[in-house]
């Protein structure tokens, strides 16, 4: 847990982060959102007591951050930079290792915390190992760089800007690591960024912060449904707002169940749509359904691109919609079967629990 | 091969006949040279100027053939035709010591032939087409290995069996005959001495340089306030020409000799060695805390500010990151400062420091050229050494991750 309580700092007679209390518990994915020179490298580099506090304090756990030695403070907070920061003349394998090393574990545990780490982030170590910086690409680096901040497995983990230096693509796949990474180990993360898109994704609380000031601290949909003042709204952009709120919303919440009857039920109808379904209870095919009344006897085999998950977002599930024209989305289950649809009426009409 | 492309290095697809305008403009020189400048020259005695004699009058008839036919091969090397550019490269790596080789043997050949029936003073000494014959190959040798992009380890090994051959022929009686190897002979024990003596104001220049310029490097980078007058100082130091901060020199140092005898015992005075070494460290400072400075500057404030976030102490940084990541840039500092001082060094036999300065000033005033010359090619030689083995140094320093 970590609790800022009137962090304010202050540079000559400018008030840099002003007068800001927050807390992120044991387990969430915290995120500090704002414009450039708001505040936010500021604020998390307090944390780690790369620079003093003017006013206020930070508690990690139950402990005041200025009562512990700082070295043995930085060691315990895992810390990601925006420009990656390795170590250019070490190898992968050293820079994974580097605070493991300044703890002294012993070398057969380093070696394979180094090997579990690489795993995790989907680095070969049999060829990225013993490579240096400059070999890497600008994804395989920015994993190797959180890899380094989460190798001594603390109990807090800050990240500033980590993704901001890749393509959209490699972003994409890095943040679903992340968040892989993150229900895996349950660590307390403090995350900067400066897109909506990216904090609405992985944040299961947003800061966001203006001109030093903590302007809305809730959870993302708190603050897409409900934002404090004109500069929240202005901030998250009213382009594609219904889109934003369904990133954060799942499809589990949207789904009409399917009740099978049996093994031998060949057809199943749930809201007015007819699936044929196999003996496993796989769907292989809608009848109908598609966007013009014409069709209606137009078959459309279920595949992987044209179905959802449970867990899959209601943007993503709208999307693969649209694509195919179809007014309705299987829903499957991890075994293939068919558990529900979700409707393009479904969509718009219905208001689920949050 | 994209590696095989260097600046100046024009290769076949361009349609041009030559390929090597270095190697061109080389042989171009030197026979110009061996044309118009002498070879060698012969006087009577060592005081007096000689008489020029050209290269195929000094040289045997198949010795300076061979030597055009060298040249023929070599010709043919800067040409796109018949060689393929790598084996040309490697054929001049070939032709151009047996050159150099054959223009060393030629001349002490030329000189023991030439006295076996003149007066015992007579003298032979090396002219101009020499110097441009040994100097011509040499370069061709450094053109070549950067065109093949050769590593450290062949140019090194190359360097070495080429010294042991050049140092075997000083070793046998090759050049015995040579005026300057006569002067050599007269000054046997002097020559090692002064040898010596030289080598000794280097180090004893550079290591309080060095003591005190790398913590004055580490002062500037971490205390912006110190930088400039500290940078200001050592810069005014630069600024005076070597004579004259020699000269200045001596007067308060002998003052001080005279006040604290016991100064003056361990050899503190106006003249001699004292003036000298704090001359020279003046010199070798700025470069030092010049390039220290540079050298911790160009550690990214990244690689500084990650390392402190993941709770290294201020002193695990400076030897873990800062010192590996600045240390190529002070070395290139060092290398500057000791080719630098090896040179002053001559200078500081004026004020009677020793070195290898005393020949040439010795020769200097007694008008004997080939005095002056032993004092000239050992240094030119010593400084020569030193700056390849501190480039190898300075690469050997830089880490695995970025060479
Ligand atoms: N050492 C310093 N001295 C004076 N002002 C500073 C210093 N460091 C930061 N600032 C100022 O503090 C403000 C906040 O900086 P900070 O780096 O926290 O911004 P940020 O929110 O991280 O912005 P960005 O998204 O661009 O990274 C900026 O206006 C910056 O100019
Ligand atoms: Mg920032």
């Amino acid at each position: 847990m970590i609790e800022l309580q009137g962090l304010t700092k202050i540079y000559g007679d400018k008030t840099v982060v002003d007068d800001v209390s927050l807390r992120v518990d044991s387990g969430e994915f915290g995120v500090l959102i704002g414009p450039s020179g708001c505040g936010k490298s500021t604020t998390l580099r307090m944390i780690n007591r790369l620079i003093p506090a003017s006013r206020g304090r930070i508690l990690l756990g139950e402990d005041d951050i200025t009562r512990l030695p700082v070295e043995q403070l930085r060691r315990r907070i895992g810390y990601a930079i925006q420009s990656i920061g390795l170590f250019p003349h070490w190898s992968v394998a050293k820079n994974i290792a580097v605070v493991p090393g300044l703890l002294k574990w012993p070398k057969s545990r380093i070696d394979e915390r180094v090997d579990e780490l690489m795993g995790l982030f989907h680095l070969d170590a049999g060829e990225l190992r013993d490579k240096y910086p400059h070999q890497l690409s600008g994804g395989q680096a920015q994993r190797v760089g959180v890899a380094r901040a989460l190798a001594a497995d603390p109990e807090v983990l800050l990240m500033d800007e980590p993704f901001g230096a890749v393509d959209p693509l490699t972003r994409e796949v890095l943040q679903d690591e992340l968040l892989r990474v993150h229900r895996h180990t349950r660590k307390t993360i403090i995350f900067v960024t400066h897109d909506m898109d990216e904090a609405l994704k992985l944040a299961s609380r947003i800061a966001l912060l203006n001109a030093g000031r903590l302007v809305q601290y809730d959870r993302p949909i708190e603050l897409l449904t409900r934002p404090a003042n004109d500069f929240v709204r202005s901030f998250i952009g009213k382009a594609d707002l219904g889109l934003k709120l369904l990133s954060r919303r799942w499809v589990h919440q949207y789904q009409q169940p399917a009740t099978l009857r049996g093994a031998s039920d060949e057809s199943v109808r749930i809201s007015g749509y007819a699936w044929e379904v196999d003996k496993e209870g796989r769907p292989v095919c809608l009848h109908g359904g598609r966007l013009h009344a014409e069709d209606t006897q137009e078959r459309t085999g279920v595949t992987p691109e044209w179905s959802a998950t449970p867990d899959m977002t209601m943007k993503e599930a709208l999307s693969r919609m649209v694509w195919f024209r179809v007014m309705v989305l299987p829903v499957l289950d991890s075994e293939g079967r068919l558990v529900g649809e979700v409707t393009m009426h479904g969509v718009m009409g219905q208001q689920p629990c949050a | 091969m994209a590696h095989d492309r260097v600046p100046g290095d024009e290769e076949r697809h361009t349609g041009s006949l030559v390929t090597n305008r270095v190697l061109l403009t080389l042989l171009v020189a030197a026979l110009l040279g061996v044309v118009l400048l002498p070879f060698a020259s012969m006087a009577p005695n060592r005081l007096m100027s000689g008489q020029a004699v050209g290269v195929t009058a000094a040289m045997l008839s198949w010795q300076w053939l061979a030597l055009a036919g060298l040249a023929g091969i070599l010709t043919a090397c800067a040409l796109s035709r018949p060689f393929p550019a790598r084996l040309a490269r490697w054929l001049t790596l070939t032709a151009a010591p047996l050159w150099l080789l054959l223009a060393l043997y030629g001349l002490g050949d030329y000189a023991s032939r030439a006295l076996q029936d003149a007066s015992p003073a007579a003298r032979v000494s090396q002219g101009a087409a020499f110097w441009i014959l040994v100097f011509c190959p040499i370069l061709m040798i450094i053109d070549a290995f950067q065109r093949l992009g050769s590593s450290l380890a062949v140019r090194g090994l190359y360097s070495v069996v080429l010294v042991v051959l050049v140092g075997a022929m000083f070793a046998g009686d090759t050049f015995d005959a040579l005026s300057i190897m006569r002067e050599y002979a007269n000054n046997k024990g002097t020559f090692t001495a002064e040898f010596l003596a030289h080598l000794r104001l280097v180090g004893l220049a550079l290591g309080p340089a060095l003591l005190m310029g790398l913590p004055l490097g580490l002062l500037a980078r971490r205390h912006p306030t110190a930088r400039g007058p500290l940078f200001g100082a050592l810069n005014f130091f630069q600024t005076i020409p070597s004579i004259a901060l020699f000269a200045l020199l001596v007067a308060p140092l002998s003052a001080l000799g005279e006040a604290l005898p016991w100064l003056k015992a361990i050899g503190v005075g106006g003249i001699g060695a004292a003036p000298a070494v704090i001359a020279l460290i003046m010199y070798s400072l700025l470069p030092v805390v010049r390039n220290t400075y540079a050298g911790f500057a160009g550690v990214p404030a990244t690689t500084i500010e990650a390392a402190r976030g993941m709770g290294m102490t201020s002193r695990q940084i400076l030897w873990k990151i800062e010192v590996p990541l600045a240390l190529p840039v002070i070395l290139s500092g060092l290398r500057i400062v000791t080719v630098q001082a090896i040179g002053l060094t001559v200078v500081a036999a004026l004020i009677g420091a020793g070195g290898l300065g005393a020949f040439i000033f010795q020769g200097l005033g007694q008008y004997a050229i080939d005095l002056v010359l032993l004092g000239a090619v050992p240094t030119i030689a010593l400084a020569v050494v030193a700056d390849f083995l501190l480039q190898i140094l300075v690469a050997l320093s830089k880490p695995a991750g970025m060479r």
